[in-house]
This record gives structure tokens, C-alpha cells and sequence, in this order.
């Protein structure tokens, strides 16, 4: 596994794609997430109550940045498109989950789906914290079975 | 050893690049948001009404106006971490007040909560019964804040029961929570906690989410 690792990331464009992945998912998710304001200031604000929440979005970035990168790798290797979207929209989903009750969207779906959007934000907000556990669940299986899939391609190959 | 420098030098340009387009994005942002604040000033300028529950000195040069919602969680973490220094230095002091509009849009028992003040309110006692209402918050609709749990809240405050009671149960201030949902909802306030400084020569910032205390000391600097 180890030497999958450093089969892909040995090519700089996978740290790229990695970082800009990771950074792509941080920023959004710190915004909606209300870590980040961007207005009237720029300011990043993490609250001791709220650091442990924080740190769950980071540990999701870094790793849906690293495993969708594997899986570039992958799809260029074999070239076959490999199905990692659903895994990657659910940790999204998940990681973002928070940003469904008082910010913008949760006031947009409340706003648009009346009860059905009160109790589905009710629900994203108070489980927020196992979800984002699930997603990062969720995307450590990923990378493992990611892992162990390249030495055998990369054989065949 | 030449590749692993490329490697990170290569890293850290994109990283680089990313945190400019960010920036450029922030800026864009910037550009929308002066816009936005010249068609309040041209066309809805926040008045603060009289009759709304306020802390601090009526004839303080500034006014916080916060919209909110008891149930809401970063109304909450604004209440816990950034209101306490604002109190401390701004209200306290005489330089500003604090105003409570309602934004009940989490549930049902949202709108309970809300009425539940103003009922504390008929016996004097609304920002007790806010500053529990906050203190004791749970999760959303979880029943926390269902008409058993307020009438609980009442009593451990010693509020005359019988006069909260029919209050409540007349749903006497149900017309007024809604008012207020739609003062809000035209003031152009689409999440909570949103706040909107005024000074007295009707000058005005709006601050949305639970932004931490040195942007409030920036934004009521500039406006004093």
C-alpha cells in the first residue's frame, strides 16, 4: 500500500490535483459552514466548541483530495471509469451537513420545502458530527480498497 | 532529491495560485456587497422602531439590531462568544444598543419560543427569559423548546404563571412574531443570526453569521 502511494505521488500533478481538490472542498465547506466570512471582512474564525467540527472538515478535504486523485490515476491507467462518484457526493453531503440549519441554504430549503426542509435540516444539524464521521468512514474504505487495486493494475499493465 | 524540490515547488505554486483566485473571488464578492449597500441606503434604509425589547442606553449613538431564531445553533455560538464583549464594552459603556428581532424559521417551536418572550415581556422579564431561552438550548426540534419546556423556563424565572399562561395559551403575540419574521424577511435577512449596525445619522453595515467580536468592534469603530 505503502508503495501504491508512492507510485502515484511520486508524479507531481497528483499532489496538484490533490491540493487543489482538498483546497476546492475546505474553502466552500468552511464558508458554508460559517468558519470562513468573507464579508464586510475576511476573517476565519474557529470557536473552542466548534474546533472538533473544524477538524472533521479539514480530515474530509485532505482525504476526498487525496483519494479522488488515486483515482484519477486509476482511470488513466486502466482506462476505465472506475464508480467513485456516488462515495465522493455522499461525503460531500455529509461534510457539508452543518450548512443546513440557520446559514443561507438551511434558510433556502426551509424556505422552499416548508416542514419536509424544517425536519430534513432538523436532522442534517443534529447529526452532524456522525455524518461527517460516516463520510470520512466512508472515504478512508475508499482509499484502502483504492490501495490495494493499484499494484494489481499496475501488474497487469 | 532535484525531483522531490520540483515536486513541492510545483505544489506550492498551485497552492499559490489557488489562494489568488480565491482572493480575486473575495474581491469580486467585496465589489457585490458595496453594490448591495448602495441600494439599501438609496431605497431601504433600516429604521429601528420603538417597542422592540433593547439593552443599553436609548439614546446610545449606535444600535445593534440582531435577528435570530432560539433554536438556532450559531445564534447561539454568536451568544456564547462574541455578545458577552459587546455587552462588556460597547453596551455597558453607553455606546450602543442591543435590539432582538425575531426570525422564527427553524420549526414550530420556534415561533413558540419567540411568543414565550414577549409573554415574559408583560412582566418585565424578556431578556431574562431570552438569556435562558439561549442558555438552555438544545437541539433542533428536539423538544426543547416545546410549550411544556417554556412554561418551565417561566416558573424557574418566578414569573407569575397565571398571567404567562394566558398569554401563551391566547397565542396573544403569535401575530407579532410573524410581524416581525416579515420585518426581517423585507429588511432582506435570509439566515441568522444577521445583524445590522446603525449610527445615528442612519448609516448602516449588515453582518451575517456568528462572525467573531473583532469584526463588530471594527464595523461599530467605523460607524461612530
Amino acid at each position: 500500500m505503502q508503495n501504491s502511494f508512492n507510485i502515484i505521488f511520486s508524479n507531481y500533478t497528483y499532489i496538484v490535483i490533490s491540493a487543489i481538490i482538498s483546497l476546492g472542498l475546505l474553502l466552500p465547506l468552511s464558508i458554508v459552514s460559517e468558519y470562513l466570512f468573507l464579508e464586510p471582512y475576511v476573517v476565519f474564525s474557529v470557536y473552542v466548541d466548534t474546533a472538533f467540527n473544524f477538524s472533521l472538515i479539514v480530515i474530509i478535504s485532505i482525504l476526498a483530495g487525496i483519494v479522488v486523485s488515486m483515482n484519477i490515476f486509476r482511470i488513466r491507467l486502466v482506462k476505465k471509469v472506475r464508480r467513485i462518484g456516488s462515495s465522493i457526493t455522499g461525503t460531500i453531503i455529509g461534510a457539508s451537513a452543518g450548512a443546513c440549519s440557520c446559514g443561507p441554504i438551511g434558510f433556502s430549503i426551509i424556505t422552499t420545502f416548508g416542514t419536509t426542509g424544517s425536519i430534513a435540516s432538523s436532522f442534517l444539524t443534529n447529526y452532524e458530527i456522525p455524518l461527517r464521521l460516516i463520510s470520512i468512514i466512508i472515504l478512508v474504505l475508499v482509499l484502502w480498497t483504492t490501495l490495494k487495486a493499484i499494484p494489481r493494475e499496475c501488474k497487469i499493465n | 532529491m532535484l525531483a522531490n524540490t520540483k515536486k513541492y515547488l510545483v505544489a506550492g505554486v498551485g497552492i499559490v495560485i489557488l489562494v489568488a483566485i480565491a482572493a480575486s473571488f473575495t474581491s469580486y464578492l467585496g465589489q457585490i456587497e458595496d453594490v448591495q449597500k448602495q441600494d439599501v441606503s438609496q431605497s431601504k434604509q433600516m429604521a429601528v422602531g420603538k417597542g422592540y425589547p433593547a439593552i443599553g442606553l436609548e439614546t446610545a449613538p449606535i444600535t445593534i439590531v440582531e435577528f435570530g431564531d432560539y433554536q438556532c445553533e450559531a445564534c447561539k455560538k454568536w451568544y456564547d462568544n462574541t455578545r458577552p464583549k459587546i455587552i462588556e464594552n460597547y453596551i455597558d459603556t453607553g455606546k450602543a444598543s442591543l435590539t432582538f428581532i425575531d426570525l422564527p424559521i427553524l420549526g414550530p417551536d420556534s415561533k413558540l419560543a419567540a411568543a414565550a418572550t414577549y409573554c415574559a415581556d408583560d412582566q418585565g422579564r424578556y431578556w431574562d427569559y431570552h438569556v435562558t431561552l439561549y442558555d438552555y438550548q438544545g437541539h433542533m426540534n428536539s423538544g426543547w423548546a416545546s410549550a411544556e419546556r417554556l412554561h418551565s423556563f417561566a416558573f424557574n424565572l418566578g414569573l407569575d404563571m397565571d398571567e404567562f399562561e394566558e398569554c401563551f395559551n391566547s397565542n396573544k403575540y403569535e401575530q407579532r412574531v410573524e410581524f416581525n419574521s416579515q420585518r426581517a424577511r423585507s429588511s432582506g435577512v435570509v439566515s441568522t443570526p444577521t445583524f445590522v449596525i446603525v449610527n445615528s445619522s442612519g448609516d448602516q453595515q449588515q453582518i451575517r453569521g456568528a462572525q467573531p467580536y473583532s469584526v463588530f468592534e471594527k464595523v461599530i469603530e467605523s460607524l461612530l
